[in-house]
């Protein structure tokens, strides 16, 4: 059995905190993440995630919005496993 | 900030900047490296100076051929020093404004100074420093191309980068007399616009004007040239140049007969070859033509998943063109190619394109025989500036209008115009192309009268109808 896997996002389309929320929450509903931390700052993202959750379907559901775009920059072992 | 992009970006022009931002709205941290002054060709030395300069060309030529009886011809004294330290203002404004400032005000995007090389599909040797990207878009641009010509070597000579305000090969003193070399749309316009500046200018070309566009409009163009006093020599091979700093001379070959053209400067025009010879694509794998232009499909994707080209460096592929908004358009696509899996191509079916002469051209779509070459069922129809009502009424009547057209449907295929304000009157036929328009919508739409415009709308008229009895209003 595998275990979870850590993966970077680069953010783009974020003004403000809430927009930090939104992208979070679009990343939280793909089934497999079970955590995800969005960086207003560094326009950045960490979810982890099981190691079936791939990259498009983050994307995708980022994309749904209509205001924000996430691409994968890499995926590693989640720390700690 | 860390030496590892999202997108590394070789080159700082309009595809390097419309890459850039596009990429940064999509959340990437951008770095772009570039050797010259940043904000390439057209900015600093291209689209941007010329046109700059020539509108001041026109204004002591109008001065001088006031065109209307009853207007005396005056003289505009020319400070040509002077001249070309306002256009160095300008393009200095203009560099700040439109690339300075804005990679100033992008969030995440580091400009790199150097010569760039490719150490492997995601590294760049910048001087000492390696700098490294997820993705590499490789938008270097072009540079004058130099022929192999006997002595060119030993002898010194100009070319289009003499309208750069901050490099060495700035020209700040006009030349009693001027051999241009080349008759593309580079050559024609700076031999224009010197000479009426003041310049003797002899053109040497190796076919007519404007060979590769529909021929009528180089004929005209020189008939034109050789009524403003600028010798036209097509047809000529060069066989060999010698000079100095006091002057050049060349030996030309036209119809079998040998003579000398000699001038003060040399102005090489012969066209543009991409800056890819020093990048080292090859250590990183990527596929170049015989040209070295970078080979990309339609989503502008090298042969290396990681690896995008686009603007000059891509040449001709997928019908592109080596322009400024064709490049920027490119960066636009790449970037959203490369960061939200956009999946776009590049159509390069329908791109307007202005060459700034006096009068201007501007074309659209095939010519007749690009049209020709495909077997295409096609009519041509050329109408002459003399029958738009304007243009008579402002005494410009020199150019034409050509439209080209299948016979199955109509539908317009091409659009050349020579004339008044051709570059600003291409964008109705340029529309009406993208929404794949036939000869009657242009008849069909109601023009301003008296517009330039209008000889779009008589244009596709003369399929049809003989425009020559046509009343005011052109219905």
């Amino acid at each position: 059995m595998t275990g979870p896997i850590l993966i970077d996002l680069g953010v783009g389309g974020m003004t403000c905190d809430d927009c930090a929320v939104h992208v979070s929450e679009a990343l939280k509903s793909v089934p497999g993440v079970e955590a995800a931390t969005v960086d207003l700052a560094t326009r950045s993202a960490a979810v982890t995630a099981r190691p079936d959750v791939d990259g498009a379907a983050l994307a995708a559901a980022v994309r749904s919005t209509g205001q924000y775009n996430v691409f994968e920059r890499r995926r590693s072992a989640a720390s700690g496993e | 900030m860390s030496d590892t992009f999202d997108l590394l970006i070789l080159g700082s022009g309009s595809t390097a900047f419309a890459a850039a931002i596009r990429a940064a709205d999509l959340g990437a941290r951008v770095a772009m490296v570039e050797r010259r002054t940043l904000g390439g060709t057209c900015a600093n030395r291209g689209c941007l100076p010329s046109k700059n300069l020539i509108e001041a060309a026109r204004i002591v030529h109008e001065a001088a051929h006031p065109r209307y009886a009853g207007l005396t011809p005056a003289t505009v004294g020319v400070d040509f020093g002077a001249l070309v330290a306002q256009k160095d203002d300008v393009v200095r404004e203009y560099r700040a404004k439109k690339y300075a400032s804005v990679a100033g005000g992008l969030t995440d995007l580091e400009l790199v100074e150097g010569d760039a090389a490719l150490v492997d599909p995601h590294t760049v040797q910048v001087g000492d420093r390696q700098v490294t990207g997820d993705r590499i878009l490789v938008a270097t641009g072009s540079r004058p191309t130099i022929p192999l010509i006997p002595g060119l070597e030993s002898v010194p000579y100009l070319t289009s980068d003499l309208l750069d305000a901050d490099e060495g090969a700035r020209l700040t003193d006009l030349p009693a007399s001027l051999v241009v070399l080349g008759g593309g749309y580079i050559a024609v316009e700076l031999a224009q616009m010197f000479s009426r500046l003041g310049s003797r200018v002899t053109i040497v070309a190796r076919s007519g004007l404007l060979s590769g566009y529909e021929p009528d409009l180089g004929r005209t163009l020189a008939e034109v040239f050789t009524a403003e006093g600028i010798e036209v020599l097509a047809g000529a091979r060069v066989d060999h140049v010698r000079g100095d700093a006091r002057g050049v001379e060349l030996a030309v070959e036209q119809a079998g007969a040998g003579r000398v053209v000699p001038g003060e400067r040399l102005l090489v025009a012969t066209g543009r070859t991409p800056n890819t010879d020093t990048l080292g694509l090859e250590r990183a794998g990527v596929t170049a033509d015989g040209d070295g232009f970078v080979t990309v499909n339609a989503q502008l994707r090298t042969n290396q998943p990681n690896v995008w080209a686009a603007g000059d460096v891509i040449g001709r592929q997928h019908r592109s063109q080596m322009a400024t908004p064709v490049g920027a358009r490119q960066g636009r696509i790449v970037a959203e190619n490369a960061f939200a899996d956009a999946g776009r191509r590049f159509d390069g079916s329908v791109i307007p394109r202005a060459i700034f002469t006096d009068p201007p051209i501007a074309v659209v779509g095939e010519t007749e025989a690009e049209v020709r070459a495909r077997h295409y069922p096609a009519v041509a129809a050329t109408t002459p500036l003399m029958y738009v009502p304007r243009a008579g009424a402002v005494h410009r009547t020199t150019g034409f209008v050509k439209f080209i057209a299948s016979t199955i449907d109509e539908r317009v295929l091409g659009v050349h115009v020579i004339g008044e304000s051709a570059p600003e009157i291409i964008h109705e036929a340029a529309m009406a192309m993208k929404f794949k328009a036939t000869l009657p919508d242009f008849v069909e739409l109601i023009h301003v009268y008296p517009t330039m415009s209008e000889a779009l709308k008589i244009g596709a008229q003369a399929f049809s109808r003989d425009v020559t009895k046509l009343s005011c209003c052109a219905e």
